[in-house]
């Protein structure tokens, strides 16, 4: 188990991370997430012993392990660009981590490339081992970097934005692969990620940062569904925002009464968001006027687009891939299904 | 090469090229021809009768020693400042930098005068190494003390921006997989930058054993004792004695060759090796 208390870390005048408190489970597959400059990166290398916190402590198992080296945590890292020594062959790479080990502790040199060439086949890339980084694609030399991680047995990995540098068909294919190798060899794995999908499909649970802060931790489920700022509302996921006024428990749209189940309000000026598929369109003019920009095909849905009331606020809609999609320039009525009210910040 | 700008005639383009190649052949391959010439004008025997003659066996000897005491010493601080700059933040970091090209911008007499000042008999420490028997200026220490003064950015200069370039990310890398501090160096570190490393090497000896002013200044000329190979030069110059001059100053001139050769094919290695295999 890990466990993060209090930790606060500025480089200079900015703050990276303020104040972070975690617990990691054992076993579990958990996801940082948040945009660039938000702190995730500096979190996972403070966990990894890459980077030390200004305040605050990193326990391992109960064990204070905050002002220990990386070299002594015994945990799989692998670099955004994966790191790989360009000037040695995979297997050595793979290798690395035991032939640097002292004396005492170190295998035979007959085991150790027995245990590499383990590796190279768990990560299939068996064969390869003779090939230099330069030679292998993008998706090759993330398993290498993988497979050299785990030669030093660890049981934690730690993976900073793994599958950024590649292509989206073999993104989704690492992904799954990544997965099942979590399960198959029990370990802890925190990977950092500003992509929200990569996040909710990966993960046991979400950590979503922004300026240094945990917005909220939860199932990919909970963060989704029950986002507890605006800002995880409109990070995680397609989200419309409309700024709303609050009056007498109901919320009110440019001074219109909106029909919507809503909890803990608090009077005054507040922000309304809402999913592109918890919104129904309609052509007699039951709800707000919307005129259409623009219609696109999104997969197994149709993407609407349009202007409320006449204004240049743009809400986006889906609808059913089998149903006639509206035209440009159509004018249109929609109401909001399901929606969350956000009494803090204002409307992007 | 056949690519040209569009605006380029071809003319324009050949006019330039044979200004280069006149420039190159009447500054610097007719006086490298001539030195070979000269050298061997009186014939073999001559020639290497000047070559083993007692003195300049020493001016050799003494050359070779400067550069073998300068050269690793410059290496070793050429690898800690290039450390230093490119893998640690900290205040007056622009500051090392510029101080390490102060050499290239001073006038290597000043250099020399510089240890005078310090060592010599006038100088601020001279009266008490005169005291305790130590010599420095009109001695190979001095001699030695010069050089690695003149000769210090070379390592540094080559291997900073190298070092920057590559980043901190190997090394963190290593650390990672439980790699100690001294085996990250030896494995990842070094390897990455030999070929840098030993570009800066070469130049590094080149300008070591080519040295003339700042040696000049601090040697005192004693013939057998402290000349190095262009101090050697210059006295059999300026005692007419031309073939001989010419002589040690082919080998001189050869070491220049070697460097070239050496360099050359090292940045064909380098430019080629560069993140990719071997």
């Amino acid at each position: 188990m890990i466990s993060l208390h209090n930790i606060s870390k500025s480089f200079g005048a900015f703050a990276a991370l303020n104040n972070i408190d975690l617990t990691v489970r054992d076993g579990e597959f958990l996801a940082l997430l948040g945009p660039s400059g938000s702190g995730k990166t500096t979190l996972l290398r403070i966990i990894a012993g890459l980077a030390f916190p200004d305040r605050g402590h990193v326990r391992f198992n109960g064990e204070d392990v905050t002002e220990l080296p990386v070299a002594d945590r015994k945990v799989g890292f692998v670099f955004q660009q994966y790191a790989l020594f360009r000037h040695m062959s995979v297997l050595d790479n793979v290798a690395f981590g035991l032939t640097v080990r002292s004396r005492a502790q170190r295998p035979a040199k007959a085991k150790i490339r027995t245990r590499a060439r383990e590796l190279l086949d768990l990560v299939q890339l068996d064969g390869l081992g003779d090939r230099y980084p330069a030679q292998l694609s993008g998706g090759q030399q993330q398993r290498v970097a993988l497979a050299r991680a785990l030669a030093v047995e660890p049981q934690l990995l730690l993976l900073d934005e793994p599958f950024g540098a590649l292509d989206a068909k073999v993104r989704k294919e690492l992904r799954r692969w990544l997965r099942q190798l979590h399960e198959q060899m029990g370990l802890t794995s925190i990977f950092v990620t500003h992509d929200q999908e990569e996040a909710l499909e990966l993960a046991d649970r979400v950590v979503v940062l922004d300026r240094g802060v945990i917005e909220q931790i939860g199932t990919p489920e909970e963060v989704y569904m029950t986002p507890r700022s605006g800002f995880v509302s409109g990070f995680v996921g397609d989200s419309n925002s409309l700024a709303v006024t609050v009056r007498g428990g109901r919320v009110q749209f440019e001074g219109r009464p909106l029909d919507l189940p809503v909890e803990r309000l608090r009077e005054g000026s507040a922000r309304l968001d809402f999913r592109p598929h918890d919104v129904t369109l309609s052509k007699d003019g039951h709800g707000l006027p919307l005129q259409v920009s623009g219609v696109y095909r999104r997969g197994g849905s149709w993407r609407v687009e349009g202007t409320v009331n006449g204004s240049d606020r743009i809400v986006e809609i889906d609808l059913d891939a089998h149903a006639a999609p509206p035209e440009l320039g159509d004018r249109l009525a929609f109401s909001i299904t399901r929606a969350r009210v956000f009494a803090e910040e204002s409307v992007r | 090469m056949s690519a040209r700008l569009p605006h380029q005639s071809r003319s324009a383009q050949l006019v330039l090229i044979l200004v280069a190649l006149a420039f190159i052949g009447f500054f610097l391959v007719l006086p490298l021809v001539a030195v070979f010439a000269e050298a061997l004008a009186k014939g073999l025997a001559t020639y290497g009768a000047a070559l083993v003659e007692p003195d300049a066996i020493s001016a050799i000897k003494l050359t070779l020693l400067v550069a073998a005491i300068s050269v690793p010493l410059n290496v070793v601080f050429g690898l800690c400042a290039a450390w230093a700059v490119a893998k640690f933040d900290f205040r007056g970091r622009s500051l090392l930098v510029t101080l390490i090209d102060l050499p290239f911008s001073i006038s290597p007499v000043v250099a020399g005068l510089v240890y005078v000042l310090l060592f010599g008999a006038q100088g601020w420490a001279g009266p008490w190494l005169i005291d305790h028997g130590v010599r420095i200026i009109f001695a190979v220490p001095g001699i030695v003390l010069a050089t690695i003064l003149v000769t210090f950015p070379f390592v540094a200069r080559e291997l900073i921006p190298l070092m920057q370039e590559q980043g901190r990310v190997d090394e963190e890398a290593a650390l990672a997989l439980g790699a100690s501090g001294f085996k990250t160096f030896l494995r990842v570190t070094l390897p990455n930058i030999r070929w840098g490393l030993l570009y800066g090497v070469l130049l590094c000896n080149a300008r070591a054993m080519g040295e003339f002013g700042a040696v000049s200044v601090v040697s005192g000329h004693l013939r057998g004792l402290t000349n190095t190979m262009p101090l050697h030069v210059e006295i059999l110059y300026n005692e007419y004695n031309f073939a001989a001059a010419f002589a040690v100053a082919s080998l001189l001139a050869l070491l220049a060759l070697v460097t070239l050769v050496l360099k050359t094919s090292l940045e064909w290695k380098f430019g080629y090796s560069h993140g990719s295999a071997k």
